[in-house]
């Protein structure tokens, strides 16, 4: 394996693999939801296909981490022509590599067919869920294998990092991101070069640099998508932002929960530091610097500044007060800088495209002021009951309804669209209102929710707002640290009232007591896991008010999803007797003769919902 | 008080005659309990002579009808099932006292309270009813009579522990005029508020509230300090107690003692509690003592490794075995609690073994809103265990996990490492698969 002892070295190994560039390229998507789908074999007989065509270097299969389009996992696309193959057999190999990718013919029976309009899509480049896209920090997903630092390379790949350290100063690196308005990507959206600098002039013995990877919020995982799928350009920004603010250890601190994330990781550290982009002397300059991978525990309250670094220090996660800021005093008591994998991804990329490139898209006027606006765009995990699910990155300022009608072409099953929760855990929810307002940081936070880590989860009528609220705060009560009482304590008795809603037993009083106790947990929790932690809860009770009314006043579940206010029943003029109802049951709550209509015994129904969905005659009503 | 027979008749040939009492409480007590069936029970135990239900028992006419019948019929005891005691005990001794009873003849069971009141279902409410009334009976038949009489009781009082409580206990009860006993163990009075800086929530600073309150305890006139000393014995009962204390050696004139502290500056002995670091090396089985001791090679000389070594205990052996996390904690010379701290607080470790097969069910939001729980719920239906279980035959272990990352294919569960789509209707069939497979392994 290469290894650079200079910066010309970079350029040089750089020119000869564009050099070797080949004619036709196969590529196939393999990050954890390709896996699941069967991209293993797929690529298996891909492999095995070429090796049996006898190809020679013109021809290259490039097997790629998340291409975002997490539905149609894993995707085959053929270059050069751009023919776009979503999820394709083992068995269709033989025919894409034959014909379509050797002799550059389509095969029309693989295209997909727009869940939308139903037209046919042939080509790359035609994919509506990638065509309102604006590709830049996910962009070079398609072009390069994540195991492979000269794919890296190749795609332009630490030309940054030899930019800056040929060219600039260190101060000069940190006024650029300062003047890109650059914002946590984390969520909290900190003006990103602000927080270099505070670092850089706080006095240390070592200084660290810390890459959020402990992507905790459910329904987010733009940070995995990017970590499998160009991890260098993680490591690049990382190792750029060392220079700038004089750190010489850096930490990726990923979950656990992402065993690939963390395996393709590890291995793109160990191949910058034998490439000589890590270690000591990088690329003779002088500059130290190292990185480590620390695995979470599982524990989303380490996704909080402290607590990680307390988890990295080998304690329990539990955040402390931040009196004093961790650029000053984080890990270790040394000044550290921590930024989410998104932040540092976007670092070379203003490097190499300049400040005005990055503040080309984007809300607001950084010029002046770092939090005068949201600029560059962002990386939403677009889940939930839309059409096109996946990974998308948008510029800031983008509509909520270009995301969710345009690029996730609406809701399924062509259900009403009914809400959006954006941020986590910590965000909101947001209804029909909120679907013409600009997506940036401020704005979100107007409206009660905020950007998080970027989960998108949209819901259909199906859903139960209060359910949904009762959701997040089980999800907060387990996962609170239990340090503060407000939080530990708070959340709870929140969450019993919320129960009790769904049960039925609530009364209206209970609203106004768990308003009060929302604004308590939010004035008075620790850390921001606490003090967010009402968010779902406010929304979904000013923009629902009525659904939670509903349930308390007429003790009924306009979803049906809260099994106390729900009964199935069975419609005797539909039921044509096919007992598939009767046969799932894992109660055996359904009896009726073959051929008649059967019955659903209430007294043994545990309302799990299976006859409601197996049946096909829609004769199970839920009410 | 004491044993005594200076009132009350204790029957004439020393045979027991008890007579049974059921109130209705208006409706309060007949809603809930059939009176009629706990009174006829009542007639069925051993030594009662009469039993009646009357609507009011606590009323005139209810404590007429007990005198009536004590002079009747030759009553030595009376049991009242009604309300609680702390209602009309005293009306009832009262009422026994007046026939020439001895008060403390007297038993109450509260069927009210603790029974009617509190119960819905009539049948069991009778039930438990009947049984307070015969537990009342059972043991007013061993109670003697009694006669209440006034002893002389010092007023002082002993405070144990010198902290900031004790001395606010011992300040309010000389400031009474009470005199006050203050022990410590300690040489000074003060305890942990003497090492803090600021008080919870307020911050107020912790010495400019501790030591003006020393200060007054060690001059009051009504407080006996009583430092370097603790409590031996404590002898006696409630309102004469007595107490040793032990008051260590200090080999000082404390009358003619300033506190100028010269003297422990020139002392040329230091003065070391010897430790008894008594020790037992942690007990492990060999095997697994050197999978161990590979795993903490592994990261020796890392700063705070326990999360990462545990997390590789956790891959090696699928647990946490307690005498690995024993030996992780002395070897690495820190205290069992914290590795247990880490141990308990991370989702990623379990502390019992697992099954064969672990099922992690994402519970994350894009997984919830495609009907993760119903998922959830079937899985605990098929395999009979709830989430963090694991399946008598060690097959299979449930578990959920707070997003997989994977939102896009939701609801998602991942079996044995294996990422899949699960709907409720498939969970039969997925888990007959693999349990099958396992049968042919």
């Amino acid at each position: 394996m290469v290894r650079f002892a200079n910066l010309e070295d970079v350029e040089k190994y750089r020119k000869g693999l564009e050099a070797e560039r080949p004619e036709k390229v196969l590529v196939v998507s393999r990050g954890t939801c390709g896996r699941s789908k069967g991209a293993d074999k797929l690529v298996a007989a891909l492999e095995e296909e070429l090796r049996r065509a006898g190809t020679n270097g013109e021809v290259r299969m490039r097997v790629t981490g998340c291409l975002g389009y997490c539905d149609k996992e894993p995707i085959v696309i053929v270059r050069p022509e751009g023919f776009f193959y979503p999820e394709p057999k083992p068995e269709d190999a033989q025919e894409i590599v034959r014909k379509s990718l050797l002799q550059g013919k389509p095969i029309p029976r693989l295209f997909m067919k727009d869940p939308v309009t139903g037209k046919v899509i042939e080509r790359e480049r035609e994919v509506p869920f990638y065509k309102r896209q604006t590709p830049r920090v996910f962009g070079s997903n398609f072009e390069v294998d994540p195991t492979r630092i000269d794919d890296y390379i190749r795609n332009g790949g630490y030309r940054a990092l030899v930019k800056v350290l040929r060219e600039m100063k260190p101060e000069e690196v940190i006024d650029m991101v300062i003047r890109s308005g650059l914002r946590g990507r984390g969520g909290a959206g900190f003006p990103c070069g602000v927080k270099w600098a505070s670092c850089r002039k706080a006095k240390g013995e070592k200084k660290y640099v810390i890459c959020n990877a402990d992507e905790g919020d459910p329904g987010a995982y733009a940070n995995r998508g990017l970590l499998e799928g160009d991890p260098h350009l993680v490591l690049e920004g990382m190792i750029i932002g060392a220079y700038a603010i004089g750190a010489t250890e850096g930490y990726v601190y990923v979950r656990t929960e992402y065993p690939l994330a963390v395996e393709l990781m590890s291995k793109a550290v160990r191949d910058a530091r034998s490439a000589g982009l890590l270690g000591e002397n990088i690329l003779g300059t002088g500059l130290d610097f190292d990185v480590h991978i620390d695995r979470g525990g599982g524990a989303f309250v380490c996704g909080e500044s402290t607590a990680l670094m307390a988890s990295i220090e080998g304690r329990v996660g539990e955040p402390r007060a931040k009196h004093i800021h961790t650029v000053e005093k984080g890990l270790w008591q040394q000044p550290t800088t921590l930024n989410n994998v998104e932040t540092w991804a976007n670092i070379p990329l203003i490097v190499n495209n300049g400040v005005e490139w990055f503040t080309g898209v984007g809300t607001g006027d950084v010029s002046k002021d770092p939090w005068g606006g949201s600029k560059g765009t962002k990386i939403f995990s677009l889940v939930g009951k839309v059409n096109n699910t996946g990974l998308v990155e948008v510029p800031m300022g983008i509509t909520l309804r270009e995301v969710i009608f345009d690029i996730g072409g609406g809701i399924k099953n062509g259900k009403k669209f009914k809400a959006v929760q954006t941020g986590g855990p910590s965000g909101g929810v947001l209804s029909e209102k909120h679907l013409d307002e600009p997506i940036d940081y401020d704005r979100l936070v107007e409206v009660g929710s905020m950007m998080g880590s970027g989960g998108m989860i949209v819901m259909d009528e199906d859903t139960c707002m209060v359910d949904f609220a009762r959701f997040f705060l089980s999800f907060l009560e387990d996962e609170s640290c239990g340090k503060c009482i407000p939080c530990r304590e708070g959340v709870h008795q929140m969450r019993l009232i919320l129960h009790d809603i769904c049960e039925g037993k609530a009364k209206e009083e209970d609203l106004e007591l768990l308003r009060d106790l929302a604004e308590v947990v939010k004035e008075a929790s620790l850390c921001q896991l606490g003090a967010t932690a009402p968010n779902p809860v406010l929304t979904t009770m000013e923009y629902f008010h009525e659904e939670y009314l509903e349930h308390i006043r007429q003790r009924k579940c306009r979803a049906g999803v809260c099994k106390a206010l729900v009964r199935y029943e069975i419609l005797g003029e539909r039921c044509t007797g096919c007992g598939i109802c009767a046969k799932h049951c894992p109660s055996g709550a359904i009896t009726g003769e073959p051929k008649k209509p059967h019955r659903i015994r209430q007294d043994q129904c545990t309302k799990c919902g299976i006859c409601y969905d197996v049946c096909k005659f829609e004769a199970v009503t839920r009410n | 008080m004491r044993d005594g027979s200076a009132s009350g008749k204790a029957g004439g040939n020393g045979e027991i005659r008890i007579g049974v009492y059921v109130c209705h409480c208006g409706t309060n007590i007949s809603q809930t309990v059939d009176v009629r069936a706990v009174t006829e029970y009542a007639r069925t135990l051993p030594n009662v002579v009469i039993a009646r239900e009357y609507k009011y028992m606590c009323s005139d006419p209810g404590q007429e009808l007990i005198k009536k019948d004590i002079a009747e019929h030759d009553l030595t005891n009376v049991v009242v099932s009604s309300c609680s005691p702390l209602m009309h005990e005293e009306t009832f001794r009262g009422a026994v006292e007046d026939a020439g009873l001895n008060r403390y003849l007297f038993q109450m069971s509260n069927i009210r309270e603790q029974c009617s009141w509190v119960h819905h279902d009539r049948e069991k409410a009778t039930a438990k009813a009947k049984r307070l009334m015969a537990a009342a009976v059972r043991r007013v038949r061993m109670q003697r009579p009694l006669v209440q009489e006034e002893v002389p009781v010092r007023k002082e009082t002993l405070v144990v522990g010198g902290g900031i409580a004790g001395i606010e206990a011992a300040l309010r009860i000389a400031d009474s005029g009470k005199k006050v006993y203050l022990v410590e163990k300690k040489p000074s009075i003060g305890g942990h508020m003497a090492k803090f800086d600021k008080t919870f929530p307020t911050l107020d600073c912790a010495a400019c509230i501790l030591t003006p309150k020393m200060v007054q305890a060690g001059k009051h006139p009504n407080i006996r300090l009583m430092t370097w000393s603790e409590v031996e014995e404590v002898k006696g009962y409630v309102g004469n107690f007595q107490v040793s204390v032990r008051r260590k050696a200090r080999y000082v004139d404390e009358s003619k003692c300033t506190g100028c502290g010269q003297c422990l500056e020139r002392c040329p002995v230091t003065y070391q509690p010897v430790k008894t670091n008594g020790k037992v090396p942690v007990s492990i089985p060999a095997e697994m003592k050197e999978h161990v001791d590979r795993i903490l090679a592994d990261h020796r000389g890392e700063r705070g490794p326990v999360v990462a070594i545990l997390q590789d205990l956790n891959i090696e052996f699928g647990y946490l075995p307690k005498q690995a996390l024993r030996y992780v904690a002395e070897r690495l010379d820190i205290p069992v609690s914290r590795v247990y701290h880490v141990a308990t607080f991370y989702k990623a470790f379990s502390l019992t073994p697992r099954g064969e097969h672990v099922i992690k069910v994402c519970m994350g939001t894009a997984c919830h809103v495609r009907g993760a729980p119903r998922v959830l719920e079937a899985l605990e239906n098929r395999l009979e265990i709830r989430s963090g279980q694991t399946t008598k035959d060690r097959k299979f272990t449930l578990e959920t996990v707070n997003c997989l990352g994977a939102c896009a294919m939701g609801p998602v569960v991942v079996i044995d490492d294996e990422y899949m789509t699960l709907r409720p209707g498939d969970v039969d069939r997925v888990i007959s698969r693999i349990s099958g497979r396992t049968v042919r392994v």
